[in-house]
């Protein structure tokens, strides 16, 4: 019986041409938003690919020069986008693309795309993740809102029950049908997903197939979630007029007003702190060492007298090394301890702002589809601060061959290097993170997905016993 | 008009429930907007504030010790200046790029062919992607709604009771019983977003801002006037009630959520900005080839300028600098004119097609009026370029002679001062933006108006 009636929804959604005009809508705005991304991503991809290419050469042909100098042109680094923008560009618009990486300073990644582009930008872009996060559902609410209150406006509902359909049959089966009808719209986008993931340029993404996998599953939560909810509503409602003021008024609660309600509401409880309050304390901190009583100059210092004591001399000109280079790598060392514990407070204050955002999802389920998403498709904050902090080791492990030079070179600020030194560091790469760490960052955007799917699905089964056919 | 018809709608519109939940939520939607709106202004004015300080400090500490002696070029050049973008005209109207965008640079004679200076405020990255809730939010995504919430059964309704049928009795011609109830429902709403916007104006006193105050409300009735004509148009046609919800429901999707990322996918397709990356790997080159050929350069330099060279003709590491930094500014230009010409052509594509959606047009308005808009950044943007010229031309030529600083140079010292857009240049674009929402509304009311003339009354009635 089920299966009869999901097959009668099937058809029937299919013989209304609103429906229709609205799935070949958002069938096309997809086919259209996933194919410029490919060649968006790839594009973006071949460029910054070539810019680090460019910029190796540019760091190996610099000609001879004083180490500490070399540290000083330093070296930008740009990040790889990730393969799996295509489906969901998240935050990459709004986060810069480009480290510059330099002695004595931890940058931030500048060049945000957002501020190179025009205001009509901040209306949202479209990509496939938009598309099935915001229009998806509201094709949902189309097909859903009169499935079972439209009946019972007719009558249809006391007939079909008069014949001895089980309640529950009738609306499992409606949600079979109108499930069905929702999973052939969003199958091609699953296969673009997949056949641009196969024939990637470059070769096999690593984790790619793990994470497409993921984002698979997100969206089948958060849609089923959606189609059990709408339904619960129908069955509820005393007529579909009223089922659809209602979905409609969820719809727009969830999709246009909680993105910016709720970041709002935790903007206020967890502030991001102000740059110039930021650049203060950082400085401060690097002046005078993170416990803010031992200043840098005092501790370089007592480091003079350490060393002289050691090798048993009087003068630092007498020292087997040459002491500057001891020196730039201890003030580096203190540097880096201060960086660690400045910007890990400002990047897990971000991270704690988008958990608690994901949390409000709970009441508004796009929140968390919005998080899972971006988690999988590797574009959350959580991913831009591992390639930060990827990038800021680069930077360490670079100024320490520097310093070491110089520490071993004794003519001091005259004396030069060359190309065998500039050779001696390696070239950036970056591992993007496989996809169990995409996992673990979308945990809580999952967990509040499936949290949403149980309580819907529970929602329609305990409506559908009671579904009053008058 | 009809004052008796009118009046009825109105009586009527106060009777039901859920008319006055509606208007507290809007109500509540638009304060919190302007609430939102004074709190990040507040915020960047304080921003503001501090370094406006900073700078009024800096150049007191420097006219000070010029008191005393004069100082090396390199020292004072070295410092900085801050070139800072003044608040907003109307800051609570949008918040528009303001977010985003950084309204102050640190300009030096030693960084004038950076790549970019993008110190921006610390920002979650998800706030700036999920947008603000700020009042131009309320006024182009959830007025519309709200407006049709009032508006969409505006004849299905008496048309079920047969009150349809009595009213068109009356010798009322169709059109005008739909424009006289469209209008009377819309009125409240209409009013409350009049007064959200009128609001927006509280914390700026001087004349220039009321005009532009004036001009927010022109636009945000405009666009109102639009969504009314065309729920007008949707109930000249629909059959039910809620057939006219979907459809207009339908029709804010496609103007509020669609057209606008079509577009900028458009613009982005058919004017794409050269790479950032090019340009930092382009600038990067220049200026390591630019650096190996530094004695040379700078040598021929002085070939070409014998009157900036330095009395004992020995160049030191500043003026090699310079020379270098000329260098790689010239190198990198190409490409940096190519990166600004072709994102000016995207924001005027942007311009001539905005009418696609009045919800583009009306944001466009309202961001160009608050002072928060790509334009007034943008001239933010060139302002900050003619500076860094200024700069490089008064410190340059003594750095290279070693010149220094004396008390008399201290006022043509190089200060940034933000020059405002004329008015006429942002009131002809706000002014294009009304006259195309209002074009709109008109030809969606003259096809209502053949579409429901008094001889096909009874198609209406049903």
């Amino acid at each position: 019986m089920i299966f009869s009636i999901a097959r009668k929804e099937f058809i029937d959604a299919w013989r209304d041409g609103r429906f229709r005009w609205a799935a070949a809508i958002i069938v096309g705005l997809l086919g259209v938003a996933s194919l410029l991304a490919l060649q968006q991503v790839q594009r973006t991809r071949s460029e910054r690919a070539a810019a680090t290419a460019m910029e190796r050469e540019n760091w190996l042909s610099q000609g001879q020069k004083n180490s500490h100098s070399a540290g000083h042109y330093g070296v930008y680094v740009f990040k790889p986008l990730p393969p799996l923008a295509m489906l969901d560009r998240g935050i990459e618009p709004f986060v810069g693309t480009t480290v510059f990486l330099e002695a004595h300073r931890q940058n931030q990644a500048a060049f945000v795309p957002a501020q190179d582009a025009t205001a009509t930008r901040r209306f949202g872009e479209l990509t496939v993740a938009t598309g099935l996060q915001l229009l998806a559902p509201l094709l949902i609410v189309l097909l859903t809102f009169g499935a079972l209150a439209g009946e019972r406006e007719r009558g249809t509902l006391r007939q079909v029950l008069s014949l001895g359909v089980r309640p529950r049959d009738l609306v499992l089966g409606k949600a079979l049908g109108l499930g069905s009808v929702v999973f052939v719209l969003v199958l091609p986008v699953g296969l673009f997903g997949a056949i641009a993931l196969q024939t990637f340029p470059g070769g096999e993404v690593p984790g790619g197939w793990a994470r497409l996998a993921g984002l698979g599953c997100a969206y089948a939560l958060y849609l089923a979630a959606m189609l059990a909810f709408c339904l619960a509503v129908s069955a509820v409602m005393p007529t579909s007029r009223a089922a659809l003021a209602m979905l409609l008024v969820f719809w727009s609660a969830n999709a246009i007003l909680a993105p910016r309600l709720s970041t709002d509401i935790v903007q206020r409880v967890l502030p991001t702190p102000k740059l110039a309050e930021f650049e203060g304390d950082l400085q401060k901190a690097l002046q005078g060492g993170l416990d803010g009583h031992n200043s840098r100059d005092q501790r370089l210092q007592e480091l003079a007298q350490k060393v002289l004591r050691e090798h048993g001399k009087t003068r630092i000109e007498e020292l087997p090394f040459n002491f500057q280079g001891l020196a730039m790598l201890e003030s580096e060392r203190m540097a880096d301890e201060v960086f660690d514990e400045h910007y890990g407070r400002l990047w897990d204050r971000l991270e704690a702002q988008d958990r608690a955002v994901t949390w409000t999802g709970l009441v508004a389920p796009l929140l968390a589809i919005r998080s899972a998403s971006m988690a999988l498709a590797g574009t959350d904050f959580t991913h831009h601060r591992r390639f930060s902090v990827a990038a800021e080791n680069h930077r360490r492990a670079f100024v320490r061959v520097l310093n070491e030079n110089m520490m071993s070179s004794h003519g001091g600020h005259h004396a030069v290097a060359g190309r065998e030194l500039w050779e001696k560091l390696p070239a950036f790469t970056y591992d993007p993170p496989l996809a169990d760490a995409g996992l673990a960052a979308a945990k809580p955007g999952l967990i509040v997905l499936i949290l949403w799917a149980v309580g819907a699905w529970a929602a329609l089964c305990w409506a559908a016993p009671r579904l009053n056919p008058n | 008009m009809s004052p008796y018809l009118f009046r009825l709608e109105l009586r009527l519109l106060a009777r039901e429930r859920g008319v006055w939940v509606l208007l507290a939520l809007f109500a509540a939607a638009l304060l919190y907007g302007l609430g939102n709106g004074a709190q990040l202004h507040a915020r960047q004015s304080q921003i503001t504030a501090q370094l406006n300080r900073a700078a009024t400090d800096r150049a007191v500490q420097v006219r000070d010790f010029l008191g005393r002696q004069s100082l090396d070029a390199q020292a004072v050049a070295g410092r900085g200046e801050i070139a800072i973008l003044s608040p907003a005209p109307l800051p609570l109207l949008a918040t528009g790029q303001s977010d985003l965008v950084p309204g102050h640079q640190v300009i030096s004679v030693w960084n004038l062919s950076a790549p970019a200076e993008t110190r921006s405020e610390l920002e979650n990255p998800s706030v700036l992607l999920a947008g603000r809730f700020d009042l131009a939010f309320v006024l182009v995504w959830l007025f519309p709604l709200f407006l049709v919430a009032f508006v969409h059964d505006l004849a299905a309704g008496d048309r079920e009771s047969g009150t349809l049928r009595l009213g068109l009795a009356q010798g009322i011609t169709p059109g005008r019983w739909l424009a006289h109830r469209a209008l009377a429902r819309a009125l409240p709403v209409l009013g409350l977003a009049a007064l959200g916007t009128l609001a927006a104006g509280v914390v700026s006193d001087s004349a220039a801002a009321m005009h532009r105050v004036a001009l927010a409300v022109a636009v945000v009735l405009a666009y109102g006037l639009f969504w009314v004509a065309l729920a007008i148009a949707v109930n000249a046609v629909a059959r039910s009630a809620a057939g006219a919800a979907t459809a207009l429901g339908a029709a804010w999707v496609l103007l509020v959520l669609v057209v606008p990322t079509l577009l900028n996918v458009a613009v982005e397709t058919l004017y794409p900005t050269p790479s950032r990356a090019e340009l930092v790997a382009a600038g990067r080159k220049a200026s390591g080839d630019a650096e190996k050929r530094g004695i040379e350069l700078l040598n021929s330099f002085y070939r070409d300028h014998p009157e900036l060279a330095p009395p004992d003709q020995q160049a030191d590491f500043a003026a090699r600098h310079l020379t270098v930094q000329t260098e790689v500014g010239r190198a990198v230009e190409p490409v940096r004119q190519r990166f600004d010409d072709q994102l000016a052509r995207q924001q005027t594509a942007v311009g001539r097609w905005r009418f696609l959606s009045p919800a583009i047009a009306t944001y466009e308005a309202l961001t160009d009026l608050a002072g928060t808009g790509y334009w007034r950044h943008r001239a933010f943007h060139d302002q900050t370029a003619e500076f860094k010229s200024a700069i490089h031309d008064f410190f340059s030529p003594k750095v290279h002679q070693r010149a220094p600083i004396t008390l008399a140079d201290y006022d043509r010292l190089p200060r940034f001062a933000f020059r405002e857009e004329p008015a006429s240049a942002w009131a002809a674009r706000v002014g294009a933006g009304v006259a195309g929402v209002l074009t709109l509304t008109a030809a969606l009311g003259w096809w209502t108006w053949r579409r429901l003339r008094p001889a096909r009354a009874g198609q209406l009635a049903g």
